[in-house]
């Protein structure tokens, strides 16, 4: 009897062992967000860069060499004598504010487009759910480049580009759990006592389509970092005064072979985050995601 | 151990698509490496650095470096201009002019077959100059209300408005195509007929194969198939190269040099180029209209490092507007850096510090170079904003004097100053917003002069002028580094990038 016991509770600190390790191994993605969260918040303030300022005599040194300044270059310079770590340390700002600033805008215009057609169907929802489709259709990459390289570079051309088709799949999610809603008791309540109509979106139907969209927000979010270096990388992106990642490692393509710490460096910084939020992005859908909502 | 059936034909399936996996990769692998190194023993592969779009040496784009070096082998010019700028006979065997050199008589080649087998005269020369500046392509801007006609079979004369000396190295531009051919005969064009050493085979646009001419008049070159495939990507360039895809290829930067050379099977060797890097001012900014305020900002880069750190091979700090083998070229005082001295002229002439100058260019290449450049500015206070550009918007842009500061490497593949000082220099020509009545007087003379030595000293005085007033920046003469796989013999590096293939021999 003692055996059996002893043996059930060992199953079951092991179990709960895994269990606190999966636990813990779950958090690591929010740990690596925030680290890049804090990098690239505070890093900017410690470290000093200019994108414009070059060190000729500096140019192309490994990673952890003494610049002429004096100072050491933990990750190396690049081809004209510029601080990769300062770079990455900007880029990881640039890429966070591109981020979200993209996700913002069409996460509004995603849920107010999926609300409304969700809502009240009709010929609106036949009108709005088959532009969406057709955008759907078109290559979301080709219609970015086409918006970011008719404009001349800049913040904000970028964004309404990367904007212009991260706005559909809210819609898309946000009309379905819209359509489902419509249907339950409380909105046919709040109708019957004359709720008005934006009222009851507002109140009675948006608060529900959070969980996707928070889920859907951080995906998108990791597609847009990577849409805005994949649009740097290309040069159509953002100015040459911006720091961006895809930007430098555009730059490093050239000395892959001599200097491979331009590309790589940058590359591992951005592979990371988007491999992070992707596995939170997961982790999220599985909790507030369409299948969770009751 | 027994085996299910179902399980067993699992495994078998799974062999199967091994067996087909295994065999597609080696025909793939077979593919890419059978197709390049040493295809055969008379064909080679050449790295194409520009993209050729057009084969038609009268259209718009057929002045470009890529289409003129595909144009070079597929016709005959009537003179070409030599490695040191001289001038050689094409299909022209001799050429004088008259007194005044505003006539000037070519005598051609007797016995010249075109590909079709069909003979050259004298009509083929006529009818091309015709077309070439009835279509006002490019190059058709250097001989404006010329006129060509046939004296004899065997003869031409070319007459200028005006005496124009810098005739024979003009006409390094001017393809001979055969008589009657249509403004836009995209039909020829398909099957090109021509008096060069190679004829076209296969025009698409990622690939131009040439194969040699039999019937060419300095014989038949030995190898029997030229490839040009396009690379514009300088890292798949070298890989070819040194995988040995390619046999041949040009236009590779400082940082790579080593590592080619370090390559025992390829050749390295640089050649003193035509171009020059030249950053002009546009001196009809309100802000840069001012002498003393480019020259200030001319002082205030320093070019020497820039060039030691960017380009220790195949850059030096140029001392004139063209090149030394160029005819025209006299050799000027370099500008010293002074950032210091720099800054107090701008301050005195009264430099607004708070004006964004426009620095364009086009090219990834020349990025680090300009913001070298932009760096240094930004050192004495002057803001500059650095403009990538499209190379098609940059020409646009170019031509409409939409920038501040405009980066170009200049070539002159005709050798001659008159094709850059005399072209681009004159209040007329509006390129860069300069203006001097003076400038003008002397490029005029020196356009006329037939006494090739005063023509020097012409260009000489408009040389000074320009570099003194720093109409542009003049930072750089560019060398090119050509590399080719040691099994070829017989190739020349080209000062203008138009590396010709007609004497290159394939040795085992």
């Amino acid at each position: 009897m003692t055996v059996l016991v002893d043996a059930r509770t060992g199953r079951e600190v092991a179990a709960r062992r895994t269990h606190a390790a999966r636990r813990w191994l779950g958090r690591i993605p929010y740990v690596v967000l925030a680290l890049y969260a804090i990098v690239g918040g505070v890093g900017p303030l410690l470290i000093d860069y200019n994108p414009v300022h070059v060190s000729l005599d500096d140019r192309l040194l490994r990673p952890g060499s003494h610049v002429s300044s004096g100072a050491t270059a933990w990750f190396g310079t690049d081809g004209v004598g510029r601080d990769v770590l300062a770079q990455v340390v900007y880029g990881a700002r640039t890429s966070v504010i591109i981020g979200v600033c993209t996700v913002a805008v069409s996460c509004l215009v995603g849920v107010a487009v999926g609300t409304v057609a969700g809502y009240f169907r009709g010929w609106l929802d036949t009108v709005l759910a088959r532009g969406i489709d057709i955008l759907l259709a078109f290559p979301a990459i080709l219609l970015t480049i086409v918006i970011a390289g008719a404009f001349e570079r800049s913040v904000l051309v970028v964004v309404v580009a990367l904007s212009a088709t991260a706005w559909i799949s809210f819609a898309r999610v946000t009309r379905s759990v819209a359509l489902a809603i419509r249907e339950r008791a409380w909105v046919d309540a709040a109708r019957v006592l004359g709720v008005r109509r934006v009222s009851i979106l507002l109140r009675h139907i948006v608060p529900f389509t959070a969980g996707p969209v928070v889920a859907l927000a951080t995906l998108e979010f990791a597609l847009v970092v990577l849409a805005e270096a994949g649009l740097s990388f290309l040069g159509i992106g953002l100015p040459n005064s911006a720091v961006s990642w895809g930007q430098t490692i555009a730059n490093g393509k050239q000395y892959l072979e001599t200097a491979w710490w331009i590309s790589a460096l940058p590359g591992i910084a951005l592979s990371l985050l988007i491999i992070n939020i992707g596995i939170l992005g997961d982790q999220l859908t599985a909790r507030y995601g369409r299948g969770h909502l009751r | 151990m027994t085996t299910t059936p179902a399980l067993a034909a699992t495994r078998r399936t799974a062999v199967a698509i091994l067996a087909v996996a295994a065999m597609a990769l080696t025909a793939c692998s077979d593919a890419t490496g059978g197709g390049g190194s040493n295809p055969g023993k008379d064909e080679i592969v050449i790295a194409g650095t520009y993209p050729i779009d057009s084969i038609d040496p009268g259209g718009p784009q057929g002045g470009g470096t890529g289409p003129q070096m595909a144009e070079q082998e597929i016709f005959s010019r009537l003179v070409r201009t030599k490695a040191d700028g001289t001038v050689e006979g094409d299909l022209a065997t001799a050429w004088k002019p008259d007194s005044t050199a505003t006539q000037w008589t070519f005598t051609l080649r007797q016995g010249v077959k075109f590909s079709d087998g069909k003979a050259f005269t004298s009509a083929d020369v006529v009818d091309s100059f015709k077309r070439f500046i009835d279509l006002k392509g490019t190059n058709a801007a250097n001989f404006p209300g010329y006129t060509m006609t046939a004296t004899s079979d065997t003869e031409v004369v070319l007459k200028a408005p005006k005496p124009d000396a810098a005739i024979p190295r003009k006409l390094a531009v001017f393809f001979v195509l055969p008589a009657g051919v249509g403004p836009n005969d995209t039909a020829f064009f398909e099957h090109p007929v021509g008096t060069g050493p190679f004829t076209l085979e296969k025009f698409t646009p990622n690939e131009i194969a040439l194969v040699s001419n039999p019937n060419y008049y300095g014989g038949a070159p030995k190898v029997k198939r030229v490839t040009i495939r396009k690379m514009p990507e300088l890292a798949s360039r070298l890989t070819a190269l040194r995988t040995g895809e390619v046999d041949l290829a040009w236009g590779i930067p400082d940082d790579q040099l080593p590592q080619v050379q370090n390559d025992s099977n390829l050749t390295v060797q640089t050649i003193q180029s035509s171009a020059v890097f030249t950053m002009w001012f546009n001196s009809s900014t309100p802000a840069l209209r001012d002498a003393q305020v480019r020259r200030a900002l001319w002082q205030a880069v320093d070019f020497p490092t820039i060039i030691k750190q960017l380009y220790p091979q195949t850059g030096s700090l140029a001392d004139s507007v063209v090149s030394p083998q160029t005819l025209g070229y006299v050799k000027q005082e370099p500008v010293k850096y002074d950032p210091t001295a720099a800054k107090a002229a701008l301050t005195a002439a009264g430099f607004d510090f708070s004006t964004k100058l426009r620095l364009q260019f086009a090219n990834a290449e020349f990025r680090p170079f300009n913001q070298a450049v932009v760096s240094d500015l930004q050192k004495i206070g002057v803001q500059v904003d650095l403009l990538e550009k499209e190379q098609a918007v940059f020409t646009k842009d170019l031509l409409a004097l939409n920038w501040d500061i405009n980066f170009q490497q200049l070539s002159n593949p005709m050798l001659d100053a008159s094709n850059t000082i005399g072209r681009l220099y004159p209040c007329a020509a509006k390129r860069n917003g300069y203006c001097n009545p003076e400038l003008d007087k002397l490029l005029a003379q020196a356009g006329q002069s037939s006494d090739e030595q005063e023509r020097v000293k012409l260009y000489g005085d408009a040389t000074k002028i320009i570099w003194q007033d720093a109409v542009g920046m003049f930072p750089m003469a560019v060398k090119y580094a050509y590399a080719w796989n040691k099994h070829l013999t017989g190739f020349t590096p080209d000062p203008n990038g138009l590396p010709d293939f007609s004497h290159v021999q394939v040795t085992s």
